[in-house]
């Protein structure tokens, strides 16, 4: 009798754990079967993954989708917010298991290696039946948007690096408040003119050249070419203009020397206080969109903005940028219907509300330049923003090379390594470019 | 601990004598067998599946996506002649592996030495001390990077107090595994509770006699405390050093852009492996390196079991 009511009572606990399991398992389905497109009535669902979840960002995305959605009868596009460090994990595991999302956001620096992996959806098509859509982007952002010649994305928002600088300060310092440095050698000059000095520490510091953005910024704003060079398809990494470059920024780097650049980037991580809002830094170099902390937290400051300085007069002021696409994971179920929305996402309505609710620069030519003027922005907020529009015609994009794409990972260790005084800058980037061509030479295989 | 102890052949035959083949028994086997199930389905659905996926995932190029064409040893012999940050990854691991093992043990004991002495208010201690080991993850490592601040942060300003000018921890490259190291050693605590449970399982008696041979307490921390815990010691050296070769959220969260800056001191073998999973969907290699991994985990775990009789001490085992 005993043991049949054992035998009972673990028959009873092991189905339970099995229908728990189950239960678990079917919830799971059901989602997942949810999330792919699928017709519901007339309209076509489709699946549109971003990772744009905060208070700011999210109710700008379901604006603009709504908006989508009122504005025809065909297509019902659903939201899906992943975070920011799960979005791509998942999109490649959808892609893998055959049921991704109709649409993505994705890194617009890698759409030439997800084409090459089969990861997103040939446009070429569409773009026939809609020649003029390529049109409304800067091209170089459209130019990154290509392999093989052919578009796999849409760029949809970018950056672009601005030197910002304190009006106040370069007035104390008896510097022209309107007249922001030009060259690498004013930078220089005007920024050791602004530090303070308190005994041997610093209260505060003119520029520091790797605050906001690094050498390789300062290696396109060279020469207009940074580690490689796309037309010849080969890395260019130890080429004369960026070991000068590196070579000026090493030179000013020591000038305060790395107890202190230490100390100063610690105090002031990416997450907490920004030096220059916070009023230990002269000049900084940032993105358009730092102009958003300076408006929140900057309690009023004067500040102006400009390009970035050119190495030596005439050389041209090449600022970088990178940014987001949107794109069709390959195999998606409802590809037309998310070009449809797709158009939508990057034509002049949706990306105005987006670069005005957001301070962020699109990749529309006429939408960026429509928000410039925008009656939402202060007066400052225009300065910057047309600065930024401004700036994009001459901003570089450095998309990953399908031949090496960890590159970056062999190069930035030998550029901090020169930083620390342990390699010449020639020496740092002979190594980088040595590993690189290996690294390539390794993938040919 | 008692698993290491237990002779299981010896066992196992009692056990079938005794059983015969009563129709009972054989119930009751089955039983057993439905209870663990779920386990052993979960383990073969989602565990011995994608293990072995990557075995032979590492024999390839596999890129989830679009390739998967067999290259037999390629990966390999791209990892020992063609990745030089892989050797780096390696000794930075190794680096890690060495220096916070044996200072986290010796940490651990210590403490739970410390704590197992019967003053007032020996329960908050233990509960002040143990606390770190609860808390965990990306919370604690964001803490940190503000502790460890070089001019701000509260390490080098108590430093600064006994006139010490600290170093800039996370952001100089010959410090940055030294902090992860001082890091983990604030979390002793999860090793102390095993050896504060061992510390008093020590019989009394032994500490009687050898106080009435007169014997120092020095002599009876080495002579029997140290003896009498030493299987717990292995255990938490064995567990430790597995978890420690595995070291890769700290890196990932400490440094700059999670790539294991500055100057490549905090690339581990793990988050290497990640780079080349996650962020060039380089899998069969990294696949081929979690198992590179596996194997100098599984032959040092060996070598400390080989070891071990010759330095651990169970209690009613003669020594051989």
């Amino acid at each position: 009798m005993k043991t049949v009511r054992k035998t009972l009572v673990s028959l009873l606990i092991l189905a339970i754990s099995f229908s728990l399991i189950l239960a678990g398992c079917s919830s799971k389905e059901s989602g997942g079967s949810k999330s792919s497109g699928t017709k519901d009535g007339e309209k076509v669902v489709i699946d549109f993954w971003t990772f744009w979840g905060s208070e700011t960002r999210r109710p700008i995305i379901e604006k603009i989708i709504d908006d989508f959605n009122k504005s025809q009868d065909k297509i019902e596009v659903k939201h899906t917010y992943l975070p920011w460090g799960d979005v791509w994990t998942k999109n490649l595991a959808s892609i893998a298991a055959g049921n991704p999302a109709d649409l993505i956001i994705n890194d617009i620096n890698a759409v030439g290696h997800r084409a090459q992996n089969n990861q997103n959806t040939n446009l070429a098509k569409y773009l026939e039946q809609d020649p003029e859509v390529k049109d409304r982007f800067y091209p170089e952002l459209y130019n990154a948007s290509l392999y093989e010649g052919d578009p796999y994305a849409l760029p949809f928002n970018t950056d672009t690096r601005l030197m910002f600088w304190n009006k106040d300060m370069f007035e104390e310092a008896g510097l022209d408040p309107n007249t922001p440095p030009k060259t690498w050698a004013e930078l220089e000059e005007m920024g050791k003119k602004l530090d303070v000095k308190k005994g041997d520490k610093y209260e505060r510091i003119g520029y520091l050249p790797n605050q906001g953005i690094g050498a390789d910024v300062w290696m396109i704003n060279a020469d207009g070419k940074g580690y490689w060079d796309f037309d010849a398809k080969k890395a260019i990494i130890n080429d004369e203009t960026n070991v000068e470059a590196l070579t000026w920024m090493k030179n000013y780097y020591d000038y305060y020397g790395d107890k202190t650049i230490n100390s100063f980037k610690a105090e002031f991580g990416e997450q907490t206080a920004d030096p220059f809002v916070a009023g230990k830094l002269a000049i900084t170099t940032d993105n358009a969109n730092f102009f958003t902390k300076i408006r929140d937290y900057g309690d009023g400051m004067n500040f102006g903005v400009a390009p970035l300085p050119a190495m030596e007069e005439g050389s041209g002021n090449s600022s970088w940028g990178g940014g987001f696409v949107a794109e069709i994971p390959k195999g998606a179920k409802h590809p037309d219907e998310a070009w449809e929305f797709l158009k939508y996402l990057t034509d002049v309505q949706a990306q105005e509300y987006w670069a005005v609710k957001n301070f962020d620069v699109v990749a529309n030519k006429e939408a960026a330049e429509k928000a410039a003027g925008s009656a939402e922005f202060s007066e400052e907020g225009k300065m910057v923003y047309s600065e930024a529009a401004e700036n994009m015609k001459q901003t570089l994009l450095t998309p990953t090379p399908n031949e090496a794409p960890d590159y970056i990972n062999l190069i930035q260790p030998e550029i901090e390594s020169v930083l620390l005084g342990k390699k010449s800058p020639k020496e740092g980037l002979d190594a980088a470019q040595k590993a690189v061509e290996e690294l390539v030479k390794s993938n040919k295989k | 601990m008692e698993r290491i102890v237990i002779n299981k052949p010896e066992i196992t035959k009692k056990y079938k004598k005794q059983k015969a083949s009563s129709s009972l028994q054989r119930k009751e086997g089955l039983q057993g067998y439905l209870f663990i199930a779920p386990w052993i389905i979960g383990f073969l659905f989602f565990m011995a599946g994608p293990l072995l996926f990557s075995l032979y995932g590492s024999f390839t190029n596999f890129n989830i996506t679009s390739k998967m064409d067999f290259i037999g040893l390629d990966n390999f012999k791209k990892m020992f002649t063609n990745d030089p940050i892989i050797w780096l990854s390696l000794k930075n691991t190794l680096y890690f592996v060495v220096i916070s093992v044996p200072l986290t043990t010796a940490g651990a004991v210590m403490l739970a030495v410390l704590l197992n002495q019967g003053i007032k208010g020996m329960r908050v201690f233990r509960t002040i001390f143990y606390l770190p080991a609860v808390l965990s993850g990306v919370g604690v490592y964001l803490l940190w990077m503000q502790l460890l601040s070089p001019s701000s942060g509260l390490v080098n300003t108590l430093l600064g107090f006994v006139g010490i000018d600290g170093p800039a921890w996370l952001t100089d490259p010959s410090w940055t595994k030294n902090a992860l190291i001082f890091m983990k050693m604030w979390s002793v605590g999860g090793g102390m509770l095993l050896y504060l449970a061992s510390l008093q399982g020590v019989s009394q008696s032994l500490y009687e006699a050898a106080e009435i041979d007169g014997a120092t307490s020095f002599r009876k921390f080495f002579h029997i405390t140290l003896p009498m815990i030493t299987p717990v010691i292995f255990f938490d050296l064995v567990t430790s050093t597995i978890g420690a070769f595995q070291i890769f959220q700290e890196a990932y969260v400490m440094s700059e852009s999670g790539d294991g800056g500055p100057a490549n001191s905090l690339v581990f073998f793990n988050l290497h492996m990640w780079n080349k999973a996650f962020e060039v969907f380089d899998m069969g290699y990294a696949m081929a390196m979690s198992w590179v991994l596996f194997i100098i985990i599984l032959v040092l775990t060996v070598f400390n079991l080989k070891i071990a009789p010759r330095w651990v001490h169970y209690e009613g085992e003669d020594r051989k």
